[in-house]
């Protein structure tokens, strides 16, 4: 392997585990807040790739289609919550104690054949959000890197930086980790706790439809292909730790870096290998790189 | 300012409180106490509607309570500090200080300032430690956050649930006495202790629960000299 191949996987996995990254926030949040989430989480990353290759493809412009998918992804958040989360919930203990995992899977079931409906079942490309051409390439120390590639990592982080802020900066930040730390107690304190468990379903929501229009013109993309991101995903959520936003990042980033040298050397099974090493690194440090390991608070 | 009457409740199966009535009154102290699992925490728990009771009537400010969320009711000055004190860990004392005032309607940037001015004065380690995580702080101090964060909310009604737990005598001395001031300045103030005597030695009036009925009430100070009784009572 020549150094500039190198630097080339290197990018190509930043980009890929920057996506990654995001979209195992969503899962993040609403497990640190509810204990639940969106077993669906590729699946809406699929309905965010598709819904901004359509408006694309009809000649909306990408700032507006952008929009659009958020939009659209903040309500299937909402009706997510509405109705695969909030019922269990009033339930209570008469719902089985991972039944969500069922409804949100099923939800995402739905989504699919919606999906296929619609734009057939053959994989499609996203054109590119942020240069003319998809191999626009462009020289940095002599290592030539796609444009598209770059421009994604920095999009990927200045997503990345706006959650943190939020989680960390906003009253509804500090809201969701008091409804993290104990809802009963939350909720005499003045939060509107059933208002956080739907904004962190929405945020969950928005971080999956982010993550699917970014990764549309890197990988081809197909009504069934979410399940594989949601596996990702939860593998990178589980190295980070799960509790630790930051072991995320690096988890994620970790992950799509060893993807894309994994692929170099055996394109057949390119994929598998760093699975295979998240589930081995479970077997031993079942709280991942970054998790601490203590009493759960519920 | 509250008014309970004849309130039932059942937790699953198992009856918790039975026929249970009081009143909260502004500038009064009224305390309750009894014994572990006498349903004392129910009780507060009903009253912010964190329980529905299944008979009864509860009335807040005039007003049935009943149906009305516990943050909404929070929101409009009917604060519960629960068991435990629950301070969020990972944030700061100053945030846990804010996030409930936050919330409320009327609150705003310059009055919530006042409100943290108002406090620090009050518990003055509050200011000292305001940055530092609230899960940092030893178990007074926790305390003291918890009675400041309710406060900073400005509360017409402040139930409190065993704010004595785990405490040293001292800590516990500082917390009753700051109880007791703010009945005096006019809040009503309902005080669930384990701690009979302490209870009674700064209480207006007070009720003895036991096994979820109110066994025996008065002024804190004639319950106060029949320690024959309390005792029996309380086991």
């Amino acid at each position: 392997m020549t150094l500039v191949n190198f630097f080339q996987l290197l990018v190509s996995g930043i980009a890929m585990g920057a996506i990654y990254t995001i979209t195992a926030k969503g899962l993040f949040i609403t497990h640190l807040a509810t204990h639940r989430l969106n077993f669906g989480q590729g699946d809406f990353l699929m309905v965010g790739a598709f819904a901004s290759i359509g408006m694309l493809a009809a000649g909306v412009p990408a700032p507006l289609a952008v929009l659009g998918v958020l939009v659209l992804m903040g309500v299937l958040g909402y009706l997510l919550e509405r109705f695969a989360i909030r019922p269990l919930d009033r339930l209570g203990d008469r719902a089985g104690a991972y039944s969500w995992v069922l409804t949100t899977a099923g939800a995402a079931l739905i989504l699919q054949n919606i999906v296929e409906l619609g734009f057939g079942k053959s994989a499609q490309y996203a054109p590119p959000l942020f240069s003319k051409t998809r191999d626009n390439v462009i020289n940095i120390l002599g290592v030539g890197i796609f444009f598209e590639e770059a421009a994604i990592i920095i999009a990927a982080f200045l997503i990345v930086g706006a959650f943190y802020w939020f989680l960390f900066g906003t009253r509804w930040g500090k809201a969701v980790y008091a409804v993290a730390f104990n809802p009963e107690a939350a909720s005499l304190f003045g939060i509107d706790v059933r208002g956080v468990v739907v904004l962190v379903f929405v945020l969950a929501a928005l971080m999956a439809g982010i993550s699917g229009v970014l990764v549309g013109p890197l990988v081809s993309v197909h009504p069934h292909m979410g399940l594989i991101f949601t596996i990702k995903a939860l593998a990178v959520a589980a190295v980070g730790g799960f509790t630790n936003p930051v072991g995320i990042l690096v988890g994620g980033l970790l992950f799509g870096v060893a993807e894309a040298f994994s692929n170099y050397w055996d394109s057949a099974f390119g994929d598998l290998y760093p699975l295979l090493f998240v589930m081995a690194l479970l077997a031993f440090r079942p709280s991942g790189l970054f998790g601490e390991r203590r009493a759960d608070v519920r | 300012m509250i008014e309970v009457e004849n309130i039932k409740v059942a937790i699953g199966a198992v009856d918790i409180l039975h026929d249970v009535s009081l009143r909260l009154e502004p500038g009064r102290l009224v305390t309750v106490i009894g014994a572990n699992g006498a349903g004392k925490t129910t009780l507060l728990r009903t009253l912010s509607n964190v329980v529905t009771p299944h008979a009864g009537t509860i009335r807040f400010d005039g007003r049935p309570t009943a149906g009305i969320k516990p943050h909404v009711l929070a929101r409009a000055g009917l604060v519960h500090v629960p068991q435990g004190r629950q301070i969020v860990p990972g944030l700061s004392v100053r945030d846990n200080l804010v996030i409930g005032a936050d919330r409320v309607a009327g609150l705003d940037r310059d009055a919530i300032a006042a409100g943290l001015e108002r406090e620090f004065a009050r518990f003055p380690v509050l200011k000292e430690r305001q940055h530092i995580p609230g899960g940092n702080l030893s178990g007074g101090e926790q305390q003291m956050l918890a009675v400041s964060r309710a406060l900073m909310m400005r509360p017409k009604v402040l139930l409190l649930d065993e704010p004595s737990l785990g405490l040293a005598p001292q800590v516990v001395t500082t917390i009753l006495k700051a109880l007791r001031g703010l009945a005096d300045d006019g809040l009503a103030v309902l005080l669930v202790e384990q701690l009979a005597l302490l209870a009674l030695s700064i209480a207006d009036e007070a009720h003895v629960l036991q096994r979820g009925r109110v066994a025996l009430s008065g002024p804190a100070r004639d319950l106060r000299k029949d320690r024959a009784v309390i005792e029996s009572y309380l086991g």
